[in-house]
């Protein structure tokens, strides 16, 4: 017997990348105290590089001070993984969902974000395939074209996973993309053959690969997102 | 058949129980928390760690945020993290009390988290503000219970 299960999706559009964080640090301490239910957030960042909890700046190849002068942001952040960069035309997702509520565990939850991707790129002809070990994140052939870094904080998931729609991907010439020294980055834009459709498009069957990956039977649509943004007084 | 029964005598002896089905084991003396956490019990000392459940669910282990020694920790806050796949996961204390030593091996080897969860792999020493507390743990039997149950759950 299937219990129906219900996700709430708020598309945001661009969101800076930290407002996202606050915003996601509420929701999952909402979610903790089961305020809420399993919530996806669906958005884009403008030019954002981030890093994980390991702080792996090496990774970084030019001086901060560079990012800034091309308009890019740089975030230290709790998530896992390495340093990658965010912007326009890479679809997002953050997930703030209950592990412990579905049983599963962190090496399981990224399996399936890889598989939402997979099947995602699959919708474009595109054969995705997830990383080996140490190579987290979706891949076509050699080159990589989804990422994920999460964090779970007493079962509550947050950050997520970007997938490059058709992102400019020269940002990606300033780090070492995930650590991962000699392979390139791609996006479904250049792995195509179809030609791709409104993004507000791609972003909508993202999350339903998502919740057709994770099990959730139905979904709440939320499009004003700036009610999370109000009577909250975030710090 | 032979080596099913070797394998329970060789359980028994090192008491430490294993699943029927899976392989996760847990250690008969120790308690536990419902978000996969262990304590030995030392006299007022607690060494914790993260159970075999635990890591088998995290996959590969390549880093852990250890606490200062000094800090206190609350039963059921966070004192740390661990990093796999990824994904970095909070590590909750199952007791409160004060941080007395850190596994420093856990900086250079993480992956003794996965090798072996309740002996090299423990994370923190903290001595106790509050022995009452374990009363709320879970014990071995309940915990392995515990773990079916929500590995059934979906």
């Amino acid at each position: 017997m299937r219990i129906s299960r219900s996700l709430e999706v708020w598309k945001m559009g661009t969101v800076n990348y930290l407002e996202a964080l606050k915003l996601q640090d509420k929701l999952v301490s909402d979610r903790k105290t089961r305020k809420i239910s399993d919530t996806l957030l669906s958005l884009q960042h403008p030019p954002t590089y981030t890093l994980g909890k390991r702080r792996t700046d090496h990774n970084l190849l030019v001086p901060e001070t560079d990012l800034r002068k091309i308009g890019a942001e740089l975030h230290y952040t709790q998530r896992g993984g390495d340093i990658t960069f965010h912007g326009p035309h890479q679809a997002i997702l953050y997930p703030i969902i209950s592990l412990r509520d579905i049983g599963l565990g962190a090496r399981n939850y990224v399996e399936k974000l890889e598989l939402t991707m997979i099947e995602l790129a699959s919708l474009y002809g595109v054969k995705a395939r997830a990383g080996q070990t140490g190579e987290t994140g979706v891949w076509v052939g050699e080159r990589k074209i989804g990422a994920i870094g999460v964090r779970i904080s007493s079962g509550i998931t947050s950050h997520g996973l970007a997938l490059n729609i058709d992102p400019d991907l020269s940002y990606f010439k300033h780090i070492v993309p995930c650590g991962i020294a000699d392979k390139e980055v791609t996006s479904l834009g250049k792995e195509t053959e179809v030609a791709l459709p409104a993004e507000e498009v791609i972003h909508e069957q993202l999350i339903s690969c998502f919740a057709r990956v994770f099990g959730f039977s139905d979904i709440i649509w939320k499009d004003d997102a700036s009610i999370l943004f109000d009577n909250q007084s975030i710090e | 058949m032979a080596s099913r029964l070797w394998a329970s005598r060789a359980a028994s002896y090192l008491r430490i129980s294993a699943f029927n089905r899976g392989f996760a084991s847990v250690v008969k003396d120790f308690k536990y928390a419902d978000s996969h956490e262990w304590v030995k019990v030392e006299g007022n000392s607690a060494v914790v760690g993260i159970t075999d459940h635990a890591q088998d669910h995290l996959g590969d282990v390549v880093y852990v945020e250890l606490p200062e020694v000094g800090a206190a920790v609350t039963q059921g806050g966070s004192f740390g993290a661990v990093e796999s796949v990824k994904a970095t996961s909070d590590i909750n204390s199952p007791v409160s009390g004060k941080v007395v030593e850190v596994n420093e091996e856990l900086s250079n080897s993480p992956g003794l988290v996965n090798a072996s969860p309740y002996e090299t792999g423990w994370i923190i020493k903290v001595e106790m503000s509050d022995n009452g507390e374990l009363k709320s743990l879970m014990d071995s039997d309940q915990y392995s219970k515990f773990c079916e149950e929500e590995d059934a759950s979906h």
